[in-house]
This record gives C-alpha cells, sequence and structure tokens, in this order.
C-alpha cells in the first residue's frame, strides 16, 4: 500500500506535464514529509555518482509554506566545497524557488535547476567564505494551497 | 495508477534540468525583519563535511585522530547520548583515515550507546552494515550508513519525545569533530584551513539549545563545562578581519574541546 501511493507521488512529480494521469488523481494524494524526502532524493540520484559526486546528507529540513511566502534556512557551510539543495512540494502546479544569502543577507550567485515539474527545485552554490548562509524556499502564488515541503542537501 | 517502481526509478534519473537564472528573489533581505520566518530547526555538519574542505588544500593525517578510548556507560542518559554523538564523530574521523578496524569498534559501540539509550533495533541494521563495509573497505557505504544510525537515532530520539537528547546527540558529534578539525589544524597549521573553524553562530546555536534544556537533562559535573566551553569556543570561533583563525586561536579550541571530550568520557 505504501509503494502505491509512493508511486503515485513519484510519478505526479516526475512525470509532470506529458503524465496521463488525470488531475483528480493528483489531488488525492496526500503524501507524507518521508514520501517528499524520496520525492526529493530521487532527483538528487544523477548527481551522487559519476566523477565528481555529490555526498547526500541523511538530515533534511521541512515544514510547511503558504503561496506567496518564504522560508529561510539558516546554514553553516564550509569554503571549498560545492553544496546541492534541492526543495520537493506535492502539487505539481506549485511552482517553488531556492535561493541563497550571505550572513549579510546579501543574494548569492547560484546555478538554480529546474526539472520537469515545477515543484521540484534545486540550487548549486560554492561558498566564497565558511560560514552561516540562508537558503531562502519561497512558493509563487501558482496554487491556492499551504504546501509541505522537504529539504535535502549534498556536498562535495 | 499503479506503477512498475524501476519505470519510476529510471524517469527520476533522466528527469532533465534546466539551468535558470535565480527568479522573483529580492537582491537583499534584511536578517533583523520581524516578519521573516526563520526555519527553527538547524542540521548541524557533520565531520566529513567540514573535512572534505580540508583536505582539498592537501591530504591531511586523518590517523593520528583515530582514538580508541573506553566507553564506560552509566545511569546518566544524557552523557550517553553526548557519548554516541562523540563515537559517532569517530567513525567518521576513522573512515577519513580509511582504518578499517576502528570503524568496526565504532559500528559495535554505536550499537551498545544505542541499546543503552533503548533504540538499538532501529539502529542495528545500520550498526551492521557499518562493520560489514568497513571489512570490505566500501568508505562510501560506511560514510552513509555512520550518516543514517546518526539521523535515525535523532528521529527516533524525537518520536520518543526526547528532544533534550537530540540536542546532546548532535552536541556531541559536532563536539568531536571540532576536536578532530582543530587537532590536525594544530599540526598543519594554515590560514587557508583555519577558517574552517569560524562558526560563532553555529556555536551560538548550540549553546542556546544547550542553556534551553531542562535541568534533569544537564546533571552530573560535566554539564557544568558545556556552557563555559561553548562560550569560549564562540569567542575563539570567529575569523578575524582577513576571514582566518589564528595560530593561537586554532591549539585554544583544539585545548578547549580534547578537555570537553575527555571530561565526557570520564565518569
Amino acid at each position: 500500500m505504501r509503494f502505491e501511493r509512493l508511486h503515485s507521488l513519484l510519478a505526479l512529480v516526475l512525470l509532470g506535464g506529458f503524465s496521463s494521469l488525470r488531475a483528480q488523481e493528483a489531488v488525492e494524494v496526500k503524501p507524507s514529509l518521508d514520501e517528499l524526502k524520496l520525492v526529493a532524493q530521487q532527483a538528487a540520484i544523477p548527481h551522487l555518482g559519476g566523477g565528481n559526486p555529490f555526498i547526500l546528507r541523511e538530515s533534511t529540513w521541512s515544514g510547511e509554506v503558504e503561496p506567496g511566502k518564504a522560508r529561510l534556512i539558516q546554514v553553516q557551510l564550509f569554503k571549498r566545497n560545492d553544496y546541492h539543495f534541492w526543495v520537493a512540494v506535492p502539487d505539481r502546479k506549485a511552482a517553488v524557488n531556492l535561493n541563497l544569502y550571505n550572513g549579510k543577507g546579501e543574494l548569492l550567485e547560484a546555478k538554480t535547476l529546474r526539472y520537469e515539474t515545477p515543484n521540484l527545485a534545486s540550487l548549486i552554490a560554492t561558498p566564497s567564505e565558511t560560514g552561516i548562509y540562508y537558503l531562502r524556499l519561497s512558493l509563487q502564488s501558482t496554487v491556492e494551497e499551504t504546501q509541505p515541503w522537504t529539504v535535502i542537501y549534498a556536498y562535495r | 495508477m499503479v506503477m512498475n517502481r524501476s519505470v519510476l526509478l529510471t524517469l527520476a534519473a533522466v528527469a532533465f534540468v534546466i539551468p535558470v537564472r535565480a527568479q522573483e528573489a529580492p537582491g537583499r533581505i534584511d536578517l533583523n525583519d520581524p516578519n521573516l520566518v526563520i526555519v527553527e530547526a538547524s542540521v548541524i555538519p557533520i565531520p566529513l563535511e567540514i573535512f572534505s574542505s580540508l583536505d582539498k588544500l592537501g591530504t591531511q593525517d586523518w590517523s593520528k585522530q583515530v582514538d580508541e578510548r573506553e566507553i564506560r556507560l552509566d545511569a546518566n542518559r544524557s552523557r550517553t547520548a553526548m557519548l554516541f554523538g562523540l563515537v559517532v564523530s569517530d567513525g567518521f574521523i576513522a573512515v577519513q583515515a580509511q582504518d578499517k578496524e576502528a570503524v568496526r569498534r565504532v559500528g559495535r559501540e554505536v550499537l551498545r550507546l544505542a541499546s543503552s539509550l533503548g533504540v538499538a533495533s532501529s539502529v542495528e541494521q545500520h550498526a551492521n552494515a557499518i562493520v560489514n563495509g568497513a571489512g570490505q573497505g566500501d568508505w562510501p557505504v560506511v560514510r552513509k550508513e555512520l550518516d543514517k544510525t546518526r539521523q535515525t537515532v535523532l528521529n527516533k530520539m524525537s518520536e520518543l519525545r526526547d528532544d533534550e537528547l537530540v540536542a546532546l546527540v548532535s552536541l556531541g558529534g559536532w563536539l568531536g569533530g571540532t576536536q578532530a578539525l582543530a587537532a590536525v589544524l594544530k599540526q598543519n597549521y594554515s590560514v587557508e584551513g583555519s577558517d574552517l573553524l569560524n562558526q560563532p553562530d553555529l556555536v551560538k546555536q548550540l549553546k542556546t539549545d544547550f542553556n534551553t534544556l531542562p535541568a534533569r537533562a544537564k546533571r552530573g559535573k560535566v554539564f557544568g563545562q558545556i556552557t563555559q566551553t561553548l562560550e569560549h569556543l564562540e569567542s575563539l570561533m570567529r575569523a578575524d578581519a582577513s576571514g582566518a583563525i589564528s595560530q593561537g586561536k586554532v591549539i585554544e579550541i583544539s585545548l578547549s574541546t580534547k578537555n570537553l571530550v575527555d571530561a565526557i568520557y570520564e565518569i
């Protein structure tokens, strides 16, 4: 039963636009935070192999965010490492963004990655200094409902 | 609606990625804005994350940081939680040093400590994977299982409403990693490497988490030493204008963290 639920959710997120799923099937899925974490981890998999792989941490952040609102996550990052953050929310019409700010609140240059559906996003950054940074997660007003979210990260 | 799991995994692997510029993000945020919603949960970096950065400056001798200590348990669960964090950090250090025997020992100790904390069943498979992975020299697996062990214990503690123990496991893990980092930097000081100890906000967070624990979670002489050490470290672990932490401060950080670790191991 859990697998079926997970399959539904993964299909929803990963197949996105070319899925044959009907919208009403989509809204029936109420993922748990564990399942959202799995969705984010699926998106991370291609970055965890190859010549210079990221190493995925088991820790996560999670919560809820209202449309048009943002959340800030404080993170300690270390110079010379690359960091990759992924965020996932369940509704495939929900568009979520990730941005990184330094300890002074200044937006940093980072590579933002988009996936097949806008409810998954990720960001790669290489901090120029060791210290505290703020990861800003924001939900656009493309949906009306508050979304649960999960953020995972990897380093290399 | 039911799909083959392997199909889904394949689709995940080929999901394409489009680089785009930052969207709808303000160029600057006022971190003092009371309307900002900052997520309360803090994720403490694992030692390997920090060691990975230091190793980019040149190979370090991590084997000297592998320490075989006798762990004597008492009835104080708070102390056991800190020891658990310390032992997991020992595991990360042993992975960095690629010391099979030390990792095997950590795997066994992790299970013993988890038993004492009442969470052995959740940890057993990870502990076994650590021991087996070490035997095969499969360091990526060992690294992953150590992180899983740590996270599993934290999750289990939260489920059991043992939140004070969560904070202490995290603190122990951070302390063990910081002690090893400072010791390596003390032996092989470099201005560039010293910036890894620039963690004043993280220390402040750990100190706040510790200070807000209920008194029942801080019984025992070592717990009086923790606040004092964290306060001291908060002032030491702050880079100067050039972004470095002086050699003198690194030595002091090394000494201070070692003294606290020794005190936790002592009964």
